[in-house]
């Protein structure tokens, strides 16, 4: 009996360990839009395996939503690494951040800029979902950094 | 019937022993190396962080364990975690990864300073020696960086002593487009064609080179020449520098080239 617990144990923590992945995003009913959908919660796959992009890249998304920015006063230098998901439809939410200072170090931000620039970054409607070389489209994740200098966002890539 | 039953109990006993045994003598106890490359290759699965976990326990100053488990977390945008795991690496041999971190600070993190004091540490641990961080040469990266501050009379500099580095014939094509970048922005029209035609004399699939040249001779008036290289940047357009991590700091888009062409005319 003891040797089958230890072994159950043992193939449940594996099993965990081999399907979970860091950086996964959990839905959190409190903070997403419940209209969000992902095509399968259990396949979300990194932007960088699939060609996850905005139609007309980094350089698009930031003139599209640098100037709108402008008006957000921050009180340190570094970055703001928004990780979100891209559905198999191409829309975005389920917003994670992750504030760091120049030195890496975590840091709090405002909450109202931080609920500006997620408002801002889900006008956002251009999106090449993941895809394979049979067209199949899938969810993925995406990573977008905001960089701050001087009180204000200077970069977006 | 109660003999046989005692018999498969102990078997079973035996083989979830055994199987368990495997299991953690395979987690704790096997060969370093075998880990260390399981876990590399299951990169970013929780099992492998734990068994970089484990490796770091039995092996606390090994530097290329640090590094290996700082990847995963820097493509997915934790950066403090990151750079946490790789500043270990560097701290215990920063002749391997000082130019990695540089590296990373240059393309995932825009910290075009810190890259740069990265990289000229790393030149100064390795005299006589041309560094190639993460497979670059480290002048191309120093040029990068300080265009990337705006330096532009540094970053020709260093572009400059990456092809005298590498040999004209085999030098990183882009650092010639970045010439042709920098010498435009510093209203050196005539060296900026030189260095963008040294690319295309490399490669006439550069379209980045093409792009330049057309905004170079549209800037000077000779309107026909910007035509004819608009017209090869859109032809070329597939061959573009791109990177699936990553928007390159000289990275062109069709936008870029639709936008020329109609001022063009085109």
């Amino acid at each position: 009996m003891i040797s089958f617990l230890i072994a159950l144990s043992i193939t449940a923590w594996v099993y965990y360990q081999t399907t979970h992945r860091i950086g996964e995003l959990e839905p959190n009913d409190r903070i997403d839009d419940n209209d969000f959908q992902l095509c399968n919660e259990d396949k979300i796959a990194e932007y960088y395996g699939m060609n996850t992009d905005y139609i007309g890249g980094k350089k698009a998304i930031k003139s599209k939503i640098l100037n709108k920015l402008q008006f957000l006063d921050f009180k340190e230098s570094g970055l703001l690494t928004y990780r979100f998901v891209v559905n198999c439809e191409g829309e975005i939410g389920r917003f994670r951040l992750k504030a760091t200072n120049t030195d890496l170090q975590k840091i709090e931000v405002d909450s109202k800029n931080i609920l500006e620039i997620e408002n801002t970054l889900s006008e956002l409607k251009n999106w090449n979902p993941a895809k394979n070389k049979a067209g199949n489209t899938y969810d993925s994740y995406y990573v977008l950094n905001f960089k701050i200098e001087n009180k204000k966002i200077i970069d977006i890539f | 019937m109660k003999k046989i039953f005692k018999i498969f109990k102990i078997l079973l006993t035996v083989l979830l022993a055994a199987y368990s045994v495997i299991v953690i003598g395979f987690l704790f106890f096997s060969d370093k190396e075998d880990r260390y490359d399981f876990a590399s290759h299951s990169q970013g699965s929780y099992l492998s962080q734990s068994m970089f976990e484990v490796l770091k326990f039995q092996n606390p100053q090994n530097d290329e364990i640090y590094f290996e488990q700082s990847v995963p977390f820097n493509k997915r945008g934790d950066y403090e975690k990151g750079f946490e795991l790789l500043n270990k690496a560097v701290e215990y041999n920063p002749r391997v990864h000082l130019g990695y971190r540089g590296y990373m600070k240059l393309r995932f993190l825009r910290d075009f300073k810190g890259a740069i004091i990265d990289f000229d540490k790393l030149d100064k641990l390795t005299p006589n020696v041309i560094d190639t961080p993460w497979g670059e040469d480290i002048d191309f990266l120093r040029g990068e960086a300080y265009f990337g501050l705006g330096e532009y009379e540094k970053a020709i500099k260093h572009f400059d002593q990456s092809i005298e580095n590498q040999g004209e014939n085999w030098a990183e094509i882009q650092s010639y487009v970045y010439l042709g970048i920098c010498e435009t922005k510093l209203q050196n029209f005539d060296k900026a064609i030189v260095s963008y035609n040294r690319a295309i004399n490399q490669s006439k699939y550069v379209c980045e080179a093409h792009l330049g040249l057309a905004k170079v001779y549209n800037e000077i008036g000779e309107i026909e020449k910007a035509k004819e290289h608009i017209i090869k940047a859109e032809e070329y357009f597939q061959y573009k520098r791109n990177d699936p991590y990553n928007e390159f700091l000289n990275e062109i888009y069709k936008s870029d080239i639709l936008t020329l062409k109609s001022n063009l005319g085109v």
